[in-house]
């Protein structure tokens, strides 16, 4: 058999039996569920929220009653059949008796002075309350509006205008209508895709750093090292665990773009939301990019740490360097040009949260920004591997020792090269 | 499976070298761990490697696999340089081994035998057979952490063997192991050995070094100290006294032609032999005497007593270093 072979051998031993023992825990299976459990959840509950909320508590459900002390005469505005006018006994007896929650009495100073009394039981807060005073605080302005306009001559249509003067929708410039929903989708939606990404590349590189202070704890490692070499191993190791993270994510983006579109529908606008082909193909790029950064990271970290709390330890903080990103989120939406953006797309660690943050903000594919970044992230790819396999070779039997500084900058620059291949 | 009986009878295979060390060194930091080691072995022989902590065992063993290279001097292995188009003809029992915990062990003895080059069948197959020989034949489906140490022992030198290597090289194999798993274990290497296999095997047991070895190579702080046969080493630390035990044995140096000294102790006899005179010679006199002799035997140190002489420089070593 060739090198050449063996080696392709070799990674092909080690990438499936890392794939498939991985695929089998109890935990990546609980964690590629929980997405679209999650999803499956949510979408149930729509499903069962959406009569009311499409319903909603409006005025229609809502009684107000009134007792109108003040010099203004209400009787136009009591025209409207959720308004109820009564007197203070009669309004007192309701709330004793438990047919209403609360009445509002118009006093005599009004409308002299603006205050108005919500008269109830107890004064204890509830959100349903809360939910029901606001829509009664509507009707009792419009309420009182009509009751002060309605002696000088004005219409009613005018009355109507005057009550709700505008109602405002976003169209675009063909003329179709933007929901609200549609809108707060597309802040929102960047963002929850950008940690989604973030999350798949650290669970996928985590499972590397496992992978590997885990065999080095079991005093596995020296049997592997001495049946492969330490590149192949690492790079079966990259492919395989690489490829149980592609099939979590795959799971994941399968369950999204099944559910989001039917929970969207159901609850407005969500599902407009449109990532065109390209835009996937070059998420899948940086993904792989970022897990192949992060993994080099992680596979020398695992090859250095004592233990697997120490490596926890460490990867820790390349976790809030990868988050980055998403804390500058209102900088991405509100100038995508910026100094900022562009100093976080090519700064390797924190590219593939940004750009795939420009991606899906953008309204045209930024060309230069993705040119950029892609060759200052593959150059690192490149280093980074190079430097973790020597620090991986040069490291990974030193079993409960933590290597010196000098140490690790010289495995790194290959001046203490110890293995061949 | 053979037993350790019969291994004084074994011969080694006229002189085909599976490993050939020259003048190797390896430097860590500031220390030299190997300085211009030389060493070979040959199939079908089993060379005990022997050292005090830290003398280099390990780092040489990591060489002659490819784990490590040297700085200096070089490694053949089966006439080539080592590297992975050997390492599935090579077997390796690490002084620091384990078991994947959570995995049943007919699985990682697969993946294990796959990784040495076997198709995956044959590799389970082979693992299954060998787990029976060794009574795991029902512990197949135990996951590592669910093995006693012992288990564990076993079923890392099966790991170890899985692809019948043609050189072996184990790292204190029986440490930690009752005598019936380490005769067991024994057996083992010793059955590799004479299919024709290399064996290096490093130990701090002299009994085992002295009654497993064909040769020994002793190292200390990094360089050869001894190499040869076990008698050449022990008749190199010989000081020429013969030990008789038996009834009306003469004590009179003056009676015996070929003796220069006698002393008694514990109720045998030790004889100090003149310059130029032989065992058989003293043999020959005292049957010609009315001693009734139940053992005669010459007296040479152990390798226990030879290991620690000549850690401390004893001039000796030079005959055989």
């Amino acid at each position: 058999m060739s090198p050449r072979s063996s080696f392709l051998r070799l990674v092909g031993i080690v990438a499936r039996r890392d794939y498939v023992r991985t695929v089998k825990r109890r935990g990546f299976i609980v964690g590629t569920l929980v997405l679209p459990l999650g999803l499956v959840a949510l979408f149930g509950l729509s499903a069962v929220l959406a009569p009311s909320s499409s319903s909603g508590l409006t005025a229609g459900d809502s009684q107000i009653v009134i007792v109108n002390d003040s010099a203004i005469d209400m009787a136009p505005a009591a025209a409207a059949p959720v308004i109820q006018l009564v007197v203070r006994h009669a309004a007192d007896e309701a709330l004793e008796n438990g047919s209403i929650d609360e009445f509002y009495v118009i006093p005599a100073t009004w409308p002299a002075s603006a205050e108005v009394h919500r008269v109830e039981e107890s004064g204890s807060f509830s959100l349903d309350a809360a939910q029901r005073h606001e829509i009664q605080d509507g009707i009792l302005a419009a309420a009182l509006r009509t009751g002060l306009l309605s002696g000088t001559g004005i219409s009613a249509d005018t009355l109507v205008r005057i009550n709700t003067p505008a109602s405002v929708t976003t169209v675009t410039v063909s003329g179709s209508e933007v929901s609200d929903a549609a809108m707060a989708a597309s802040v929102l939606l960047p963002f929850g895709f950008t940690l989604l990404f973030v999350m798949s590349i650290f669970i996928t590189s985590g499972y590397l750093l496992q992978s590997v202070t885990e065999e080095k704890e079991n005093r596995v490692v020296e049997i592997l090292l001495s049946s492969v070499p330490s590149l192949p191993l690492m790079a079966g190791k990259i492919l395989g665990l690489g490829a149980a993270g592609l099939t979590q994510v795959a799971i994941w983006i399968g369950a999204s773009v099944l559910f989001i579109p039917i929970i969207g529908g159901q609850v407005g606008g969500l599902g407009d939301l449109n990532l065109s082909p390209m835009v996937l193909l070059l998420g899948f790029v940086y993904f792989v990019l970022g897990y192949l950064a992060y993994g080099a990271i992680f596979t020398a970290i695992g090859a250095l740490a004592p233990g697997n709390r120490e490596a926890q330890q460490y990867s820790g903080f390349f976790g809030f360097v990868a988050v980055i990103p998403i804390i500058f989120s209102s900088v991405f939406l509100t100038d995508i040009d910026s100094p900022l953006v562009w100093a976080l797309v090519l700064v390797p660690l924190t590219a593939p949260a940004s750009m795939l943050m420009v991606l899906t903000i953008a309204p045209d594919l930024p060309v230069g920004m993705i040119v950029s970044s892609l060759l200052s992230l593959t150059l690192f790819v490149a280093v980074a591997t190079i430097a973790s396999a020597r620090v991986f070779r040069a490291t990974l039997l030193l079993y409960g020792v933590r290597p010196s500084l000098r140490k690790i900058v010289d495995a790194m620059l290959a001046r203490d090269q110890v293995a061949r291949n | 499976m053979s037993s350790t009986a019969g291994l004084a009878a074994h011969t080694v295979t006229p002189a085909v070298s599976t490993v050939v060390v020259s003048g190797i060194w390896k430097r860590f930091g500031t220390t030299d761990v190997v300085r211009d080691l030389s060493f070979e072995v040959q199939r079908g022989e089993l060379l005990g490697f022997l050292g005090p902590n830290g003398a280099g065992k390990t780092t040489t063993m990591r060489m002659i696999l490819d784990i490590i290279r040297p700085d200096r001097g070089s490694i053949s292995v089966f006439g080539g340089l080592p590297g992975v188009e050997h390492q599935q003809r090579v077997g390796y029992l690490p002084e620091d081994r384990g078991l994947y915990r959570d995995v049943p062990i007919l699985d990682t003895l697969t993946y294990f035998g796959a990784l040495r080059g076997m198709s995956t069948s044959a590799s389970r197959n082979r693992a299954r057979q060998l787990l029976e020989e060794v009574g795991l034949g029902d512990a197949m489906t135990k996951k590592g952490a669910e093995l006693s140490r012992g288990m564990h022992q076993k079923a890392q030198l099966i790991a170890t063997i899985m692809n019948e290597p043609d050189l072996l090289i184990v790292d204190e194999p029986f440490q930690g192991l009752d005598p019936v798993n380490a005769e067991l274990l024994k057996g083992v290497l010793i059955a590799q050995r004479d299919r024709g296999a290399a064996v290096v095997m490093s130990t701090h047991d002299m009994g085992d070094a002295q009654t497993l070895c064909d040769r020994i190579l002793l190292i200390n702080a990094g360089q050869r100290v001894l190499f040869g046969t076990v008698p050449e080493v022990r008749q190199a630390f010989s000081d020429g006294a013969v030990e008789v035990v038996g009834r009306d044995v003469p004590t009179d140096p003056g009676l015996l032609r070929s003796v220069s000294d006698v002393s008694e102790h514990d109720g045998s006899v030790r004889f100090l032999l003149r310059d130029g005179a032989t065992a058989s010679d003293l043999f020959r006199e005292l049957a010609a005497t009315s001693a009734d002799v139940e053992r005669f035997s010459v007296d040479s140190p152990d390798l226990g007593e030879i290991f620690i002489r000549a850690v401390d420089g004893d001039p000796r070593t030079a005959s055989v270093a």
